[in-house]
C-alpha cells in the first residue's frame, strides 16, 4: 500500500482494505507471545493530537505504536485551539519543527485531518473527525466481524442509535458496504440521515429491523451531551424504543445475534446490564482487535518526512 | 477623445446580435451603424468576430473596507471589477465597522472617489451593527444616495423589526434586500442538508432555511407595501417562492448568483472550501432549476456575492473557513463558457440580467450602445479564453473554483465615458 494518510474508508480500494485486513491477523497473533513487540517502526516517532478527550482511541493507539517500536509522543493540546483562532497551517508548523513521521489526529470538525494531510509531509491517520469519519474503528469492526464470519459477504449488520452524527456509523457502514455485507440503520426519525445511502435499508423500529433477519446488531453510544436539541424525548423512552431491554436481549439470543459496540456503553441507554454478559458480545474482542488494527494501519503507511527537507516540509 | 469601435456584433437585452461599428466622441456614443468608417484622429479597435455589449453591474459584492482590507479593499475590488467587464457594484454593508450610519456611508463614498475608477455604490444596514434590534440612521444614509437596506448575512430575525423598518424607510423611497435563513435552522454551517452533508459528516443547512425566511421577507413587504430583493437565491423551491409572490403582484425582485447555476453539493469533494458559500450549493436539480427560472424572467438579475477571502482563511478545515466565493472577475467569462457557448442563454439575456435589471433596481440609467447614451461599454472575445491564474487577477483574494482553470472567452476591452479602463 503506497498511501501516505489514513483519512477516511471512501478512498481505499477493496484490495487495500484486504490488505488491512491481513495485515492484522499476524499483528494480534503476537499479543499471545511473551514479547509482543516488533521493531518495524524503529526509529520512527508518532504523535496523538487529540484535541477531543479520548481515552481508549487514544490509548489503543499508543499501545499499538509502541508494539511496533516508535515513539509516540502525546502533544497535551488545549481541546480547542485550533478553534481560538490558530489555523490548521499554524499547527502544522509547530508539529513539523517535533518531526513527527506520524500524526494521528482527532478532532470535533469534520474534514480536519484532510486540511492537515495536505498541508505535512507526515503520514496523517484520522481518529475521528467530527461527525465524518472514524476510519481504524470501521477496520477494527471488520476485522472482529470476519473472527465470526470469515466470509462475511451477504451477512447483514443493523446499526442502531444515533446515526445522523455518528462517525462510526459512516465509517464502519462503508467499510462493511464494500466487504459486501447488507447494512440497515435504526433510529429515531430525527437521528437518521433524511438522504442517506439508498444502498442502506433505513428502520425506525427495533422489531422491523430484527425480522430483517441481521446477524449482528451493532449499537452506537448515546451521545448524551447532544440531549439538548431534544432528537428524541428522553433516555427511558430511548432505551424502551431504541435500546437493547431485557426481553429483546431474549429475542436476540434466542436468534443467535451477535452485539457489538464502540464504546464506552451507556447502560441502561442503548443497552441494558445484562448485554454485557452476553455470550454473542463481541465488544471486549473490538478493544483487542482496535491495537491490532491499528498496528497494521500504522505498519502499512508510506510518511514522506524523509523526502528532502528544505521547505519545512510542506507539500 | 475619439473612439471606433470596428466591426462587432452589438449585444442589446431584446433581440439577436446586430453588426455594426461604434464612434464615441467625448464620453458619448455618437453613432451606431454599419459600415461607419472611423473619422481622422480616431483611435480604432478592431472588433471583428467579438461581441460589443453594455458594460455589466453587480449588484452584490463585499469589498471588506472598512475592517478587513486584508481580504479585500475598494480599490482592489473595483479593479476586478472592471478585469471582469464590470463598471458598477452595490457594495453590501457587512463591513467593520457595519455600514449603518451617514458617517460610515460618507467614508466609503469619499474612499472610492479618491481609489476608483468605476461609481461605487453601498448599501446600508437596516439595523444599528446589524444587531436586528434598533434601526440604523436610515434618512442620513438615504441623504447620501444610500437607496438599498439590508442586514446582508445577518437576516432580522424579529419579523416586528423588519415590518418597521420597512413601514419607516418604504416613503423614503428605499427598498430592502434579504439575504434568507433561520439561523436556529441553518446553524453556522455552509452545506446544503442531503447527501453530502451526510457523507461528509457536518450537519447541513436545509434549503427549507432559505425558503421559510425568504417566504416571511416577501410577506411581510406585501404587508407593509415595501419593495423587496431577495438575493442569492438558492433552491427550485425558492424560485417557485419568488414566482408565486410575483403572480401575487408583490414588488419582488430577485437575483441568481453564477455558482448557484454552475456548482453543486457534488463539487465539495474532498472539503474543497472553493465551494463553500452560504446560502450553500445544492443539488444538480437545484441547478437545472435555477437556469430555468433565470431563462423564464423570475429572476431579474445576475449578481456574484463576490465574497474575496484571505488563502489562510480558506486553507482551514471546512467547518471553520469562513463563507464566500470571489466571482467579479469570473462571471462574465463562466456564463460564456458554461452557457453561451451550448447555447442555453444568449448575450440579450446577459445583458438584460447582468447589466440592465440592476440598474434599473438601483434607480440608475441602463447603457445600451445606442447612439447619443453615455459609453459604458465592453469588447469581448467569445474566441478567446481566459486563464484565472493568480497573476490574472486584481482582487486581493482568490478564493474562486475557477483559480489556475481557462475558460472559454475574454474581457478584450472595458470603456466608460471617455475613459478606457482596460484594454487586452
Amino acid at each position: 500500500m503506497a498511501r501516505k494518510d489514513f483519512l477516511d474508508i471512501a478512498s481505499l480500494t477493496r484490495e487495500e482494505v484486504d490488505l488491512l485486513l491481513d495485515q492484522a491477523t499476524p499483528f494480534k497473533e503476537l499479543f499471545t507471545r511473551s514479547v509482543k513487540k516488533v521493531p518495524a517502526l524503529k526509529g520512527k516517532s508518532v504523535l496523538m493530537l487529540f484535541y477531543e478527550p479520548s481515552t481508549r482511541t487514544l490509548s489503543s493507539f499508543e499501545v499499538a505504536a509502541k508494539r511496533l517500536s516508535a515513539d509516540v509522543i502525546d502533544l497535551d493540546v488545549p481541546h480547542s485551539s485550533v478553534t481560538k483562532g490558530e489555523t490548521v497551517k499554524d499547527t502544522v508548523d509547530t508539529l513539523q519543527a517535533m518531526r513527527a513521521d506520524y500524526i494521528v489526529v482527532r478532532h470535533k470538525m469534520s474534514g480536519l485531518p484532510q486540511a492537515i494531510a495536505r498541508q505535512t509531509r507526515a503520514s496523517v491517520i484520522n481518529a475521528g473527525d467530527g461527525a465524518h469519519a472514524h476510519p481504524t474503528q470501521a477496520l477494527l469492526d471488520a476485522f472482529t466481524l470476519r473472527e465470526v464470519f470469515p466470509d462475511l459477504a451477504g451477512r447483514k449488520v443493523l446499526i442502531a442509535g444515533d446515526i445522523l452524527h455518528s462517525r462510526v456509523a459512516r465509517s464502519t457502514s462503508r467499510l462493511l458496504l464494500k466487504l459486501g455485507v447488507e447494512v440497515g440503520f435504526l433510529g429515531p426519525g430525527s437521528l437518521l440521515p433524511l438522504s442517506g445511502p439508498e444502498e442502506i435499508r433505513r428502520f425506525t423500529d427495533f422489531d422491523e429491523a430484527l425480522r430483517w433477519k441481521p446477524d449482528t446488531v451493532y449499537l452506537l453510544r448515546v451521545q448524551m451531551e447532544r440531549q439538548d436539541a431534544q432528537y428524541f424525548p428522553g433516555v427511558q423512552e430511548y432505551h424502551r424504543v431504541y435500546g437493547i431491554t431485557s426481553e429483546r436481549l431474549d429475542r436476540i439470543r434466542g436468534e443467535g445475534v451477535y452485539v457489538m459496540h464502540p464504546g464506552p456503553v451507556n447502560r441502561g441507554v442503548e443497552l441494558c446490564h445484562e448485554v454485557m454478559d452476553y455470550e454473542r458480545s463481541l465488544i471486549n474482542q473490538q478493544v483487542e482487535n482496535g491495537i491490532a488494527a491499528r498496528m497494521a494501519v500504522l505498519y502499512s503507511l508510506k510518511p514522506q518526512t524523509d523526502l528532502q527537507d528544505t521547505d519545512q516540509g510542506h507539500i | 477623445m475619439r473612439l471606433f469601435i470596428k466591426g462587432g456584433k452589438i449585444a442589446a437585452e431584446e433581440g439577436p446580435l446586430t453588426a455594426g461599428d461604434v464612434l464615441i466622441e467625448d464620453g458619448v456614443i455618437a453613432a451606431v451603424g454599419e459600415d461607419l468608417g472611423a473619422p481622422p484622429d480616431t483611435q480604432v479597435i478592431n472588433a471583428e468576430e467579438k461581441i460589443v455589449a453594455p458594460a455589466m453591474f453587480d449588484a452584490h459584492v463585499h469589498f471588506r473596507e472598512p475592517g478587513q482590507e486584508y481580504k479585500e479593499d475598494i480599490a482592489h475590488g473595483t479593479e476586478a471589477a472592471i478585469n471582469g467587464g464590470v463598471t458598477g457594484v452595490v457594495m453590501m454593508p457587512n463591513t467593520s465597522p457595519a455600514i449603518d450610519s451617514p458617517a460610515v456611508v460618507r467614508s466609503i463614498l469619499e474612499r472610492a472617489r479618491d481609489v476608483s475608477r468605476i461609481p461605487v455604490y453601498t448599501s446600508g444596514c437596516i439595523t444599528k451593527d446589524r444587531a436586528g434590534s434598533e434601526l440604523s440612521g436610515i434618512d442620513g444614509m438615504r441623504q447620501l444616495g444610500v437607496v438599498m437596506l439590508t442586514d446582508d448575512g445577518d437576516p432580522v430575525a424579529n419579523p416586528a423589526v423588519l415590518k418597521n423598518a420597512m413601514e419607516y424607510a418604504t416613503p423614503f423611497g428605499m427598498f430592502f434586500a434579504s439575504h434568507c435563513e433561520v439561523a436556529e435552522l441553518s446553524g453556522p454551517r455552509a452545506l446544503n442538508e442531503g447527501k453530502v452533508s451526510y457523507q461528509l459528516g457536518i450537519k447541513g443547512s436545509p434549503a427549507c432555511s432559505e425558503e421559510i425566511c425568504m417566504d416571511r421577507d416577501i410577506r411581510l413587504a406585501y404587508a407593509a407595501g415595501a419593495r423587496i430583493h431577495i438575493q442569492h437565491v438558492s433552491s427550485a423551491i425558492g424560485m417557485e417562492t419568488i414566482r408565486w409572490w410575483k403572480q401575487m403582484g408583490a414588488e419582488v425582485t430577485a437575483e441568481v448568483s453564477p455558482h448557484h447555476l454552475m456548482f453543486n453539493e457534488e463539487d465539495i469533494g474532498d472539503y474543497d472550501t472553493h465551494y463553500k458559500m452560504n446560502p450553500p450549493l445544492r443539488t444538480a436539480e437545484d441547478n437545472a432549476a435555477l437556469l430555468e427560472g433565470l431563462k423564464e424572467g423570475v429572476f431579474d438579475l445576475i449578481a456574484t456575492d463576490h465574497a474575496p477571502h484571505s488563502k489562510f482563511e480558506k486553507e482551514q478545515d471546512f467547518v471553520s473557513a469562513p463563507n464566500g466565493i470571489t466571482g467579479l472577475e469570473t462571471a462574465l467569462v463562466s456564463l460564456h463558457d458554461r452557457f453561451v457557448t451550448s447555447g442555453q442563454i444568449g448575450w440579450d439575456l446577459i445583458v438584460k440580467r447582468y447589466s440592465a435589471e440592476p440598474r434599473r433596481m438601483m434607480g440608475l440609467e441602463v447603457v445600451p450602445v445606442e447612439e447619443s447614451k453615455p459609453a459604458e461599454l465592453i469588447v469581448f472575445d467569445p474566441g478567446g479564453e481566459t486563464t484565472f491564474s493568480r497573476e490574472f487577477m486584481r482582487s486581493k483574494s482568490s478564493n474562486t473554483p475557477f483559480l489556475d482553470q481557462t475558460l472559454q472567452g475574454r474581457v478584450d476591452l472595458v470603456v466608460r465615458g471617455s475613459e478606457i479602463l482596460l484594454q487586452r
